[in-house]
């Protein structure tokens, strides 16, 4: 059988990447926490991350639409719930999100029940949400990688960074197109992110899609990609392809 | 928080360059959504007239055009002098006789084109979404619904109904149809409850939690039946209301 790891694991090393400066950028956090000692924390520490938002901002440029800390409510002393979030203004510089989410107006968005603040939150490791529809922030297709920030074995909230499906597509679809076939890459939960077939459109689950049935696994986690790192864990993502014409032959 | 620059996370979208145009009541509309929905909240305060004409990338004449119809609708206030500026006012808990003002400026004929066109987009997301959802946009479904069932304040209906349609429109994977719902409950919001005013909620959760099943029983064309005679209902309470007032 043919196998195509390549493809997977090249869409797996930019995520990882991503999430390996999301990562960082939760150490940043805890290190601001460390060096705050019993110090109620204030949003005015939270000046220290700039110079590595920045950073992984232009390190992902192209990739990533914004990235920043989510703090868990009661963190820090001067604001009960606080979002760190900046993005690139395309000029060079960063853009915050001067975030003022009082309490008693904050129901409409209340990001303790989110996907990317609650699973790292439960989980312990790092997650990836979506694609979905996120229609507050970027108003896109969107992918949240994020990681949870812990101190002292206390949850601090989460360190993130927001990604466009369709930056996804781009990366992926020319290596999907050189299969020949119909093929498609999903996420764990079995939504398409990227498909070369106008049959299988992204956005669909791909279960629930007519003429997905002939499709076959061809990489995906636990099989299919080398990843010794194990990096590649965090990352569900499936690849599945039409069988080849002697495979076919094989069903008979 | 920086006078400035209003560059909260709820405002950072809303305040994107406009690219259909620098036209007044296109600005007007994208205000008039944040303060509804809330993204705005009472007594911020508006960037300066030229940063934030800046912002949205239209001439500060039109931003003026547009603060004096947001002031007129009550929705801005200015105040002059040290310390002044342009702040926001959000409605609290409107006095029903005082939406009766609104609704009455809007003819029975474009109601009943609102009430088309939300049935419109209702309907496709709601069919999209019992093909697309997965188990996780459904679990949020039925718990914005259950915040509905308790809301007793008109507002806090509101709030809760238009979060529901407009996740009900993210589960349908779809950020033109959210959109499209966010403007429409932004439009008409303050008003879908006006006619249920001490009025028991309960047969329209039911309607509601039938939507949520035929979505999560991945039943597209009952959803969006559902969805679009919910939304009918909704329009035949608002016509009996606006034709029910006093003609002047």
């Amino acid at each position: 059988m043919t196998r195509h790891p390549g493809l997977l694991a090249a869409i797996t090393r930019h995520i990882s990447s991503v999430l390996g400066s999301v990562t960082e950028l939760g150490e940043a956090m805890t290190a601001v926490a460390q060096a705050a000692g019993p110090r109620p924390l204030r949003r005015a520490d939270l000046a220290e991350l700039r110079p590595l938002v920045a950073e992984v901002l232009r390190r992902h440029d192209g990739l990533i639409a914004g990235t920043g800390v989510v703090l868990a409510p009661g963190v820090l002393a001067d604001a009960s719930r606080w979002i760190e979030w900046w993005w690139a203004d395309g000029g060079g510089g960063i853009s915050q999100l001067d975030v003022d989410l009082d309490p008693g107006s904050a129901e409409f968005y209340d990001y303790t029940t989110t996907e990317w603040y609650r699973e790292p939150a439960r989980a312990g490791r790092q997650w990836v949400t979506g694609p979905y529809v996120d229609y507050i922030c970027t108003h896109k297709y969107t992918l949240t990688l994020s990681a949870p920030v812990l101190h002292a074995g206390g949850f601090l909230g989460v360190a993130g960074a927001d990604i466009l499906a369709d930056r996804v597509e781009r990366l992926v679809l020319p290596g999907l197109a050189r299969l020949g076939r119909p093929a498609v890459l999903t996420s764990g939960a079995g939504r398409v992110i990227a498909s070369n077939s106008a049959s299988i459109p992204p956005g669909v689950v791909l279960a629930r899609q007519e003429g997905s049935a002939g499709l076959r696994r061809v990489a995906g986690p636990g099989g299919g990609v080398a990843d010794p790192g194990g990096e590649g864990a965090v990352l569900p993502w499936v690849l599945l392809a039409a069988p080849v014409r002697d495979e076919t032959l094989d069903y008979g | 928080m920086a006078p400035s620059a209003l560059t909260t996370v709820r405002a950072r979208t809303l305040f994107t360059p406009l690219d259909t145009g620098g036209r007044a009541d296109t600005v007007t509309r994208r205000l008039t959504t944040a303060i509804r929905l809330g993204l705005l909240l009472d007594g911020e305060r508006l960037p300066a007239e030229s940063d934030l004409a800046g912002q949205l990338g239209v001439a500060t004449v039109t931003l003026r055009e547009a603060l004096a119809a947001l002031r007129t609708m009550g929705l801005v206030e200015t105040r002059r002098g040290r310390g002044g500026g342009s702040f926001v006012r959000a409605p609290r808990e409107p006095h029903p006789a005082r939406l009766e003002r609104p609704l009455r400026l809007l003819s029975a004929h474009e109601l009943r084109d609102i009430g088309d066109h939300r049935a419109a987009i209702a309907g496709a997301a709601a069919g999209l979404a019992a093909e697309r959802a997965l188990p996780s946009e459904i679990a949020s479904l039925h718990e914005h619904a259950k915040r509905l069932r308790v809301a007793t304040a008109l507002t806090d209906r509101r709030r809760a109904d238009a979060r529901l349609h407009i996740e009900i429109a993210a589960a349908a994977q779809s950020p033109r149809l959210t959109r499209e719902e966010m403007d429409l409950w932004a439009e008409i919001g303050d008003l879908v409850w006006l006619p249920m005013a001490g009025e028991d909620p309960g047969p329209v959760a039911d309607e509601h939690a039938a939507l949520i099943g035929a979505i999560e029983g991945q039943q597209p064309g009952r959803a969006r039946e559902l969805a679009e005679r919910h939304v009918a209902a909704e329009t035949a309470r608002l016509l009996d209301l606006r034709l029910s007032l006093p003609q002047r």
